[in-house]
């Protein structure tokens, strides 16, 4: 088992490389002058080439590359030219909310997708199956931001139940930082206060951010259910007068969970690098809103570093699944 | 029969947990922090940093005035440059030396005499960086040829006479000497310091900066010059990040915001018509024009931009904008000093357009012309399409082009590169005429306003022959002629001013608003909240 990770992780390393090689081509080639736009609209040439040169812009782009690289090993993400700051304190700011979020969509996702795909492939063809599955349509149908709009507007703004954006109120202290997740430090540090402000804060960007992948897994929940439902060993089991809860959870449940897992993993991959629309409707200071602001600007470094770091997560979190498949399978564990 | 299921128990108690969770949010009113008012401004664009000798933009430009004090400030409509840390100011006869006299009681935060050092000090920095607000001054003034004559008097000696010298120096903010070289690493000027932390003596100081989400400045009650108002119930402001103009107005509704800056014009109207919401809409000195690349294929024939100009239709920029704009008169904008209007500037006027297009190398149309503009920004996109329409009569084509803002300023960059037509909103940084007329001088060339790529002899001395008088009254007529010859060559059709539009609650007082600010950005001095 080990030695699998080990070559995974080795694996993932490499298509890091490849994944920079790629992003660093792309991100060059592109038209737009990033030396002009740190200079400012009224700059003079001069100003300009100065900063050409200081930032190294004037190399050839496989001598950047090297360089690039071999800051990267040490750690030197670089300086965006944005926000003036180096790119590794940009990440260690926005990182850690998004990733929150992600982390409680996908919780979400997963607390409500498995056992409603569950609940509609047992009263499959039902009024309930209905709604369930209209649900799952509704989540792969409507835009996300729209979504967080309506949710924005009728929750927070008519209603009045929740803050309209933002990881926390203005005027509250934000906990000591120790992961960058408000909600964890919050707990760490003891202020429950803070703790259920900071997750009354994210519960409608979640919510928005979790429905597509809801909708995904209760779909695949449900196909895999009714197929193991059938299956010939769960027949034997209900003949035997075990009770459904067992049944279900026991023989069925664990046999239809694996394509869920994949799910799963690809869907958290994906949120972690689609939440920009969410966070753009709720200010919420994460990592899509920084990429898009550094897309737009032709922000070199942040986009080099957002690109590396959402692939690396997507990669880890695929291995991740691989492992849990072989924990779930032993015909895969036996493979290893 | 399967019996109810343990899923259905799980969502019904993850939803009960999300209901408690769901408290009731802050109540409609001003936020008060240690029995004082905090104010809390909306706006879309972050502070990247605030740091008044590295780049600027109206978010970065609202700090830092807020943040420092310059020898003098711009206020008022039509702006006017008033004296601030230098309480007067004399010119040598040969416009070469200004001398400025500084504030006695002037003090940084932490205490220290503003002194004319300090003054010497601040401009050198920004002139050594290369910077920022650098250019405006690079091109006539040596770091070495600014002065401290005594402890209050500081004197600049130009390398020529240049009349907008003064216009410029609201922008030049002094920063503490003692505080910025304590914070100098490999000889970095103090800028990754400064990016994040003042020296400044302005009538805020920096209480947090939060990246990313907002920025709080808190009211320095010992400021030098005082505060324009008597009530001392005002603690500090917080520019907060909103990014969305829907989400602009609903925290104004809401109450979470207490002033919102450049709302979209539906949302103005939209939140214009309630009671508790004071709006105010004026005149920018902003332009907007559809740039004409005069080098191009087909652009270079005046008689083909004559008629494009006489085709558009200009009233569709005011329906665009909801009536929050005003077309205009000259390639000046209104508060521009010596701003006159330019007798047969362009309307619309189909017999004359086709007059034209007979006279240039396309006689019957016939062409397809690329029109570029910013990539999501509705408006000008709609903009697009209504010069699409015009066209049309001239059996031209109009292929329009959305590009993001770094590709649109990389294609301005280059007059092999630059589009037929290019959307530009241009804010000058000062009410002299010099800073709207060197747009159409080749020295504005690969600067997004240069894409015009014009280059008219006479024009061109002209120009240069205004800007080196020191006397008004000898540079004024130069001006008129100067916007008589731009609206001859058309190098652009020449569109509309937008208004400046904000919205702020009733509570909310002392908003005092001035064309030379950007878009968004507000004068924090005089703001204040007077208790509900």
């Amino acid at each position: 088992m080990s030695r699998l990770i080990l070559k995974r992780l080795a694996l993932t390393a490499l298509m890091l490389l490849g994944l920079a090689v790629v992003t660093f081509t792309v991100a060059n080639i592109a038209p737009g002058d990033p030396a002009r736009l740190a200079a400012g609209p009224d700059a003079t040439q001069e100003m300009v080439e100065r900063i050409r040169v200081e930032r190294g812009l004037d190399q050839p782009l496989p001598l950047r590359f090297a360089y690039y690289v071999s800051d990267l090993l040490t750690g030197d993400l670089g300086t965006s030219v944005y926000t003036g700051r180096p790119v590794a304190e940009d990440m260690a700011t926005f990182l850690p909310a998004t990733l929150e979020l992600v982390l409680f969509a996908i919780t979400l996702a997963i607390v409500f997708g498995i056992p409603l795909g569950v609940a509609a492939a047992v009263r499959q063809n039902k009024a309930s199956d209905h709604l369930i599955r209209l649900i799952a349509v509704s989540g792969v149908a409507l835009p996300m931001f729209w979504l967080g709009l309506m949710l924005q507007w009728y929750l927070a703004l008519e209603l009045d139940l929740f803050p309209l954006r933002g990881r926390l109120g203005v005027f509250s202290d934000v906990p000591p930082t120790i992961t960058g997740m408000y909600t964890v430090d919050a707990l760490l540090a003891g202020r429950l206060d803070t703790f259920a402000e900071a997750l009354r804060h994210m519960l409608l960007p979640a919510l928005a951010l979790s429905l597509p992948a809801l909708a995904a897994i209760i779909r695949v929940n449900r196909a895999e259910m009714l197929e193991v439902l059938g299956r010939d060993y769960v027949v034997n089991a209900r003949a035997q007068g075990i009770g459904p809860g067992r049944i279900i959870g026991a023989y069925a449940l664990k046999n239809a969970i694996l394509p869920t897992l994949a799910m799963i993993g690809l869907r958290f991959g994906w949120m972690l690098g689609g939440t920009v629309l969410v966070e753009g409707v709720f200010d919420f200071p994460g990592i899509g809103l920084y990429a898009a602001k550094a897309a737009v600007s032709s922000d070199f470094e942040p986009i080099m570093a957002v690109t590396l770091a959402l692939g690396a997560a997507f990669m880890l979190t695929n291995l991740v699944i691989d492992l849990l498949y072989a924990a779930l399978d032993p015909r895969v564990r036996a493979q290893i | 029969m399967w019996k109810a299921l343990k899923g259905g128990r799980a969502a019904a108690a993850a939803l009960a947990l999300a209901a408690a969770v769901a408290a009731v949010s802050p109540a409609n009113a001003v936020e008060k922090v240690d029995g004082k008012f905090w104010m809390v401004i909306g706006g879309r664009q972050a502070v990247s940093h605030v740091d008044p000798g590295q780049s600027y933009d109206y978010a970065i430009r609202m700090m830092t005035q807020a943040l420092y004090d310059g020898l003098v400030k711009y206020e008022g409509d039509p702006p006017q440059v008033k004296p601030w840390l230098a309480e007067s100011w004399e010119t040598s006869e040969d416009g070469l030396t200004w001398t400025f006299h500084l504030a006695q009681n002037a003090t940084f935060h932490n205490g220290d005499p503003v002194t004319a050092e300090a003054v010497v000090y601040s401009y050198q920095r920004v002139l050594n960086m290369n910077e920022g607000v650098a250019w405006m001054l690079s091109d006539v003034l040596k770091p070495e040829n600014i002065k401290a004559v005594d402890a209050h008097t500081v004197e600049f000696t130009l390398d020529r006479p240049y009349a907008p010298f003064l216009s410029f120096l609201p922008w030049w903010f002094v920063v503490n000497p003692a505080q910025v070289e304590a914070n100098v690493v490999d000889g970095d000027f103090g800028k990754a310091w400064l990016a994040t932390n003042e020296a400044g003596s302005g009538p805020y100081t920096l209480e947090k900066f939060d990246q990313g989400t907002a920025y709080w400045l808190k009211r320095n009650p010992d400021y030098w010059k005082g505060f324009p108002y008597e009530d001392d119930a005002m603690g500090g402001i917080i520019y907060r990040l909103i990014r969305e103009s829907s989400s602009q107005r609903a925290s104004l509704l809401k109450g979470e915001a207490d002033l919102v800056t450049d709302l979209t014009p539906e949302e103005l109207d939209a939140v214009g018509a309630r009671n508790e919401i004071e709006i105010t809409s004026t005149p920018a000195l902003t332009s907007f024009g559809f740039k004409m690349n005069t080098q191009g294929q087909h652009m270079s024939d005046v008689n083909l931009r004559k008629a494009v100009a006489y085709a558009f239709d200009y009233d569709s920029l005011i329906k665009i904008y909801n009536g929050q704009a005003k077309l205009q008169d000259s390639p000046f904008t209104d508060a521009i000093r010596g701003h006159v209007d330019v007798e047969g500037i362009p309307r619309q006027d189909l017999e004359k357009a086709k007059e034209y297009l007979a006279k240039s190398a396309w006689p019957e149309g016939g062409i397809t012309l690329e029109f570029v503009y910013v990539q999501g920004l509705e408006q000008q996109r709609q903009m697009g399409l209504a010069l699409l329409d015009s066209l049309k009569a001239l059996n031209i084509e109009l292929e329009m082009v959305p590009l993001t803002w770094p590709n649109m300023v990389a294609r301005a960059a280059d007059p092999a590169q630059s589009p037929d037509l290019m959307c530009i909103f241009a804010t000058p940084v000062s009410t002299d005429p010099d800073a709207v007329a060197i747009q159409y001088h080749p020295s504005s060339h690969g600067k997004y306003y240069g894409s015009h790529f014009l280059d008219d002899a006479e024009l061109n001395a002209m120009i240069m022959e205004a800007r080196s008088l020191s006397e008004w009254s000898e540079r004024e007529p130069i001006y008129a002629q100067i916007q008589a010859r731009i609206v001859e060559l058309q190098p652009e059709v020449f569109g509309m001013m937008r208004n400046r539009s904000f919205a702020h609650r009733d509570w909310v007082k002392g908003y005092a608003d001035s064309p030379i600010r950007m878009t968004g950005e507000v004068d924090l001095y005089p703001l204040h909240i007077q208790a509900p």
